[in-house]
């Protein structure tokens, strides 16, 4: 599903982000790349839905080389994946369902489609009966359920999360890593970024860790060490 | 699908358009002003087009022939002007006929209608334009008086000295206004570029998000397209209704002249004036697609 091949990116000229990383996930996997802030987690994120393109290296999602791909292709590539932040990116004056509709609609869904997939989507992260509540109305783990409900409604092929659960308390945490377990088990690959040790040691997934861009393990079934 | 799109776009458009209120009254009022001094710049050239129209391209004598001239005298009066080749350039000679003369009279006294009712083709003259290939101003004056008496001919005109001043007058303001109008609807293109990247720059979290989830470029860019090309097309609308105001103060103004004073060919007439709204209109169309189009693409690298 996804495939990195000595992928290198570069920063201005002295910082390098990633240096010669290579590995492959498959469908319906769900890795965590670790490591701490700045080892270049968010880079290989950023790398895998084209905000960025490596000096070196290929990245191939979906069958397809991304780095040769025209501009013009980017949009539909990036409707196959979904996209978790650690700030939510909510728009703050759309309501729960708006801003979850809003993905559906700027991709061009017709309306009834929107309809329907809206509100299914909300029921299965929980949502459902805060549809018409502003993001500021909500906790920050429900702000984090309207984020990957909007990631999850186009039923992406793979789901992309930077620490989704950096800025919440650890039992909110768990919640949304239960939630995210629960799409990854309806086929949809997973790979999250994160610096949480104990979510990393309790769910028992493959791990990515990351040293100042080098990737130094890559482990089944691993915890953060 | 492809109406929700247009409503959609539509819908942005005009949430944008309310939002940014201060900043699109200037970039609407500079393409406004912009676009008024191109018109005038137009309807000035038009008037001293009219004014100098039988003088166009150095005639410097016209030679009138009666209209009820024969075949033969016009050919006379031809090879005789032919046969001053140290005095006239046989190669720019130009004979207009009675129907093509009429035209240009209708130019002439566009402003001056009594005037012109009482010409037909029938009854006007046609005539030689000449272009002097000497110097000497004197010896084109004496070949005028020469051709006076030739037998056909009405009356033989010089180009006198105010219409070279007008002529280098007509010049000095084309150069100044369409100087100014360039200038002018560059910083109208350059305010619908910073109200749309303002625009822009307001909803960068949703653009950022819109990226994201797959929205195509070209999704995101219409509706502040569609910003630009409004801002810059009320402002066109504006600058015409001042274009017309402006335009019968003036024609009102040269009608208190006296007739035959020269003055009456300054009016444009009103077909024309039409035309150059038309050409304001779709400037400030493009002026405003293209500025926010810019803006547009440049800020849309999130």
């Amino acid at each position: 599903m996804i495939r990195l091949e000595s992928v290198t990116k570069e920063y201005a000229q002295e910082t390098v982000a990633v240096r010669d990383a290579s590995f492959e996930v498959q469908k319906g996997e769900f890795v965590f790349l670790v490591g701490p802030s700045g080892s270049g987690k968010s880079t290989l994120l950023r790398l895998m839905n084209r905000q960025e393109s490596p000096e070196r290296g290929e990245v191939w999602v979906a069958g397809r080389n991304i780095n040769e791909m025209p501009d013009s292709k980017v949009p539909y590539l990036r409707r196959t994946l979904g996209n978790v932040f650690q700030d939510y990116k909510l728009l703050p004056n759309k309501t729960v369902f708006e801003n979850v509709a809003f993905a559906l609609e700027v991709i061009g869904k017709p309306k009834h489609l929107i309809a329907q997939q809206v509100p299914a989507v909300l029921e299965l992260v929980g949502l459902e009966d805060k549809t018409d509540r502003f993001p500021h109305q909500l906790s920050g783990g429900e702000q984090q359920r309207v984020s990957i409900a909007r990631a999850f409604v186009n039923r992406p092929l793979i789901l992309l999360a930077d620490e989704p659960t950096g800025n919440l308390d650890p039992s909110t945490g768990e919640g949304i890593m239960r939630l995210l377990e629960r799409i990854n088990q309806t086929g949809t690959t997973i790979v999250m970024a994160t610096h949480d040790h104990r979510i990393v040691n309790m769910l028992r997934k493959r791990v990515i860790q990351l040293d100042r861009g080098v990737i130094v393990r890559d482990q089944e079934r691993g915890v953060y060490e | 699908m492809i109406l929700g799109r247009i409503s959609y776009a539509f819908r942005e458009m005009w949430a944008s358009f309310k939002r940014n209120i201060t900043l699109t009254a200037a970039a609407i009022l500079t393409s406004a002003v912009s676009l008024l001094l191109v018109g005038t710049t137009f309807l000035i050239q038009r008037a001293f087009d009219n004014l100098l129209v039988q003088w166009r391209g150095d005639v410097e004598m016209i030679v009138f022939v009666r209209a009820d001239a024969t075949e033969s005298q016009v050919d006379n009066i031809e090879s005789a002007l032919k046969d001053q080749p140290t005095v006239i350039d046989g190669e720019k000679l130009k004979y207009l006929n009675q129907k093509q003369s009429f035209d240009e009279a209708k130019k002439i006294f566009a402003g001056d209608p009594n005037t012109l009712s009482l010409l037909t083709e029938e009854t006007i003259p046609s005539q030689f334009k000449v272009v002097p290939i000497t110097k000497d101003p004197e010896l084109v004056r004496s070949l005028a008086e020469q051709f006076q008496t030739l037998p056909g001919v009405e009356s033989v005109a010089l180009a006198e000295d105010q219409f070279r001043v007008i002529a280098k007058l007509s010049s000095f303001v084309r150069t100044v206004t369409i100087g100014m109008s360039l200038v002018l609807l560059a910083v109208a293109v350059g305010l619908i570029w910073n109200t749309i990247r303002t625009a822009m720059f307001a909803r960068r979290r949703e653009i950022e998000v819109m990226k994201l989830v797959g929205a195509t470029n070209w999704f995101i860019r219409v509706p502040f397209m569609l910003e630009g090309l409004l801002q810059g097309l009320i402002g066109a609308v504006v600058s015409c209704g001042g274009l017309w105001g402006l335009n019968r103060a003036w024609t009102n103004g040269v009608a208190s002249f006296k007739p035959g004073t020269g003055i009456s060919a300054l009016v444009v007439p009103s077909g024309y004036v039409s035309g150059v709204m038309v050409i304001l209109i779709a400037l400030g169309a493009i002026a405003g697609a293209v500025g926010s189009g810019i803006a547009a693409s440049r800020f849309l690298d999130v």
